[in-house]
């Protein structure tokens, strides 16, 4: 999804651009027009790497590819993420690629579970004995090859680390809301609702990708070194649409938008309840080998506070989010109903 | 004395009352105005302070000694202009140029005035006029010149409103000429005052380099005023929410006030609120820069009053039937506290969050007022770090040696045990007990007497077969027979 709109965005903003996509399938949410050429393959194999690379000559590489995350294993985590980045890495490198951009995650300092309260750069990978989220691991460890390949054979790295990414296209954050909209489930509330999360919606995280892809190309032209403090290239940034919300103040701005009419007047679960409901609930289902509708991990999550300090993709980037939060979930929200309407009209045609 | 209805309040309301008396026993003020030393005039002049501000009179007496005349005396002159403005019996052609000249007639010895309407509630102020004068005579010509100064523009800003035709039929139009209205009457003074804490070396001068903040103490305190007095000027035929809001919600102004349009009218007080609230961050910040005790207790103590009225009318229909007020008793716990910024960060909080309970997805600006309730904690929270990276790293980072991690391991073992052994002792008990109950049921035993006689306070049966033990057992087989 990010990807799609980085590419839309491009052409916008460089029509002159010449722009080539790589992932595992390229049928989905295609450009039409010139200017993109779309290759079909896995950025696990060092050969379709080089040989993609080898037709595009690119100078720049924006990589933002990873399986989603409850959407994989363990070993397909460490595959894609890790071993694909630095496979593409490697063949970046080689191939006279001037600029590498990296999507990371803000989780790589968040375990899952403990409250990140106004992080900015400054805080710590989580070791791996106290993640609980294989994904992020994943991300981190792939983070830090990025960084350590900084300035090797002539390449500028960065790491944009966006929090809570959605948009037209999503199926990570939004998605599971409109199920739960659909299931009638607006009327919960697990926790008291203080904690302040951090979403990014996608137009901006495209921006602060191509802001750092001009920041680490116009770093490279430059023959004067840039001074530390305005540094891009070897750093991370976290990517918000600094707008902090309260947690469940985002599903619910997304029911709204969808025609949701519950009101404040929800059931409150409490934390400790409702991971006393998940346990159960989990026991009950592991006996019966399904997958529980509510888990402890989404409680935590939900009860969870998460937010970030961007200052410093501010300043060194100059990023600033072009798309407000409301007018994100206006548009994310807009763009499904559309996208079903014209599901409902095609089922209606072929009958 | 305090009326019987008050009584009754303060009865069922105990934690008022014991703020009321708190802060009336135990409050000492940081300086103490010495009245012995003061001059006729100048006694004078504390007794209209007394008499035209209800709040912020006790705030101002408690200043550094440095501030506490020219503070008040500009609290006075500014007063007299308002009261000049204000009072619709006076022909605009006589109001327009004493409004203009106000900063003139500063230094026009025994200046008084009394064209004021009999019902003017501060005419007297001005028909005593003299007294702020000679008084202002007396004070350091730089204040003098800061007061004159900002005396000029609002008297200015007020004759341009005066004279707006538009204005007084229609009220306020646009947000920038709410915004600009609010900076006539009360951006003004936050000027006018931060400059006077900066020229008596009592704040930080880098408050003057970014002038929106003392725009935002203003605009913060004046706008939440505007949103709770609607009822009072809508009776007084004054309008200062912008046209530019209240349209959004309702067509004609009067609808707001229709109780059939509630649900309307509250999403119009939201959106005034919002208003109001992205201010609050930028109060915090200013806040910070004060250092003088007296000065920042003067500058805080207004803005947690207005944190907690705009939570009070937050979605609250009251708001369009009456004058809400903060209670008595809040008010002076508020107070009490408003004593550092750290504590005023925490009652910012504190009423952030309730406004934020209160907000509702039925609001068309329901996330927009979860981002700016979320931009003001995220703001406090930058100056106070719940969390530290370098303790966070710190905690982590010792590399666990094999040998801790034994130990750790040993430790989790033998509290794992120790819970197993506990619960096995639980278990085993309880299994005894049932079975100890459950033998005595079936050999015949009354549960329901005993029970029964322990409810009524009696913990040791009586001899058996004795009278007393027959009469109870009677008791309970046959009942009221």
């Amino acid at each position: 999804m990010l990807g799609h709109h980085i590419v839309s965005l491009l052409r916008e903003r460089h029509p002159e651009s010449l722009i080539s996509v790589l992932d595992i399938r390229t049928t989905h949410n295609r450009h039409e027009g010139d200017g993109v050429m779309y290759f079909d393959g896995d950025i696990t194999s060092r050969e379709t790497v080089c040989s993609v690379l080898e037709r595009a000559r690119p100078e720049v590489v924006i990589h933002t590819a990873s399986p989603t995350l409850m959407g994989g294993s363990k070993e397909l985590f460490e595959k894609v993420n890790v071993g694909g980045t630095r496979c593409l890495l490697e063949a970046s490198a080689e191939m006279g690629v001037k600029a590498f951009v990296y999507t990371s995650s803000a989780s790589v300092v968040s375990d899952g579970v403990t409250d990140v309260i106004n992080a900015d750069e400054r805080w710590p990978y989580v070791p791996r004995d106290l993640q609980t989220e294989i994904y992020s691991q994943s991300k981190a460890d792939a983070e830090v090859l990025v960084l350590a390949a900084n300035r090797k054979g002539g390449m500028l790295t960065t790491a944009i680390r966006p929090a809570g990414i959605f948009g037209e296209g999503d199926v990570q954050l939004v998605a599971p809301m409109f199920a739960a909209y659909k299931a009638g489930k607006t009327g919960f509330q697990l926790g008291d609702n203080n904690n302040l999360f951090d979403f990014t919606y996608v137009t901006n995280a495209a921006h602060a990708h191509l802001l750092a892809a001009v920041a680490l190309l116009y770093a490279c032209h430059n023959k004067i070194p840039t001074p530390d403090r305005r540094r891009v290239d070897g750093e991370a940034f976290f990517i918000t649409n600094d707008q902090p919300a309260y947690f469940w103040d985002f599903p619910r701005a997304v029911w709204k938008a969808a025609g949701d009419t519950t009101g404040i007047d929800v059931k409150i679960i409490s934390k400790g309840v409702g991971l006393a409901i998940a346990t159960i609930l989990e026991w009950l289902w592991w006996a019966a080998g399904k997958e529980p509708s509510l888990s402890r991990r989404q409680v935590k999550y939900s009860c969870m506070t998460r937010y970030y300090n961007i200052g410093k993709a501010k300043e060194r980037l100059g990023y600033k989010p072009i798309v407000s939060l409301p007018d994100g979930v206006e548009k994310t929200v807009k763009a499904r109903i559309y996208h079903f309407l014209a599901l409902g009209y095609f089922a209606w045609t072929a009958r | 004395m305090p009326s019987a209805s008050e009584l009754l309040y303060y009865a069922v309301h105990p934690n008022q009352l014991r703020s009321i008396i708190q802060w009336k026993v135990w409050h000492s003020p940081v300086h103490e105005r010495n009245a012995e030393n003061e001059s006729r005039e100048l006694r004078r002049c504390f007794y209209f302070l007394d008499q035209t501000s209800r709040s912020f009179s006790a705030v101002i007496q408690e200043l550094h000694p440095e501030l506490l005349v020219p503070v008040a005396l500009f609290y006075l002159i500014l007063r007299g202009l308002d009261t000049v403005e204000d009072d619709m019996t006076i022909d605009l052609a006589e109001k327009e140029p004493i409004l203009r000249n106000f900063y003139g007639i500063l230094d026009k010895e025994g200046w008084t005035y009394n064209g004021n309407g009999p019902k003017e509630k501060d005419r007297q102020l001005l028909v005593e006029f003299d007294v702020v004068i000679a008084e202002f005579s007396k004070i350091k010509q730089a204040y003098r010149a800061i007061i004159k100064d900002i005396t000029k523009r609002m008297g200015n800003g007020m004759a341009d409103y005066a004279n707006n035709a538009e204005h007084n039929t229609n009220g306020v139009n646009t947000l920038k000429d709410y915004d600009l209205y609010c900076h006539y009457v009360a951006g003004l003074v936050g000027e006018g005052l931060t400059r006077l804490f900066v020229e008596s070396g009592l704040a930080n001068p880098a408050l003057l380099d970014r002038p929106h903040l003392h725009e935002s103490m203003g605009c913060f305190l004046q706008k939440t005023n505007i949103i709770r007095d609607i009822r009072e000027d809508f009776d007084d035929k004054r309008r200062f929410w912008p046209k530019a809001v209240w349209s959004k919600h309702v067509s004609n102004f009067e609808d707001l006030f229709d109780k059939a349009n509630e649900d309307v009218a509250l999403n119009c007080i939201s959106e005034m609120c919002l208003n109001s609230l992205r201010h609050a961050d930028e109060c915090l910040f200013y806040l910070a820069g004060l250092k003088e005790q007296s000065v920042f207790n003067f500058c805080a103590i207004p803005q947690v009053m207005a944190v907690a009225t705009l939570e009070l009318v937050f979605r609250n229909p009251q708001v369009y039937q009456r004058n809400v007020k903060i209670t008595k008793g809040d008010a002076c716990q508020l107070m009490a506290d408003s004593t550092n910024l750290r504590s005023v960060c925490n009652i910012f909080q504190a009423y952030i969050r309730k406004i934020h309970k209160k907000n509702t997805p039925k609001d068309p600006n329901f996330l927009d007022i979860s981002i700016a309730c979320g931009k003001i904690e995220q703001f406090i929270e930058s100056i106070f770090p719940s969390q530290d990276p370098k303790a966070i790293a710190q905690a982590r980072g010792k590399p666990v040696s094999a040998e801790d991690a034994e130990k750790a391991k040993n430790d989790a073992a033998a509290r794992k045990e120790m819970l197993y052994l506990l619960l096995a002792v639980v278990g085993t008990l309880l299994l005894i007990s049932f079975i100890m109950v459950g033998v005595a049921y079936l050999a015949g035993a009354r549960f329901d007497i005993a029970l029964s006689e322990l409810r009524k306070g009696k913990l040791s049966p009586p001899v058996p077969g004795s009278e007393e033990a027959q009469k109870i057992i009677f008791q309970h087989d046959h009942g009221e027979l």
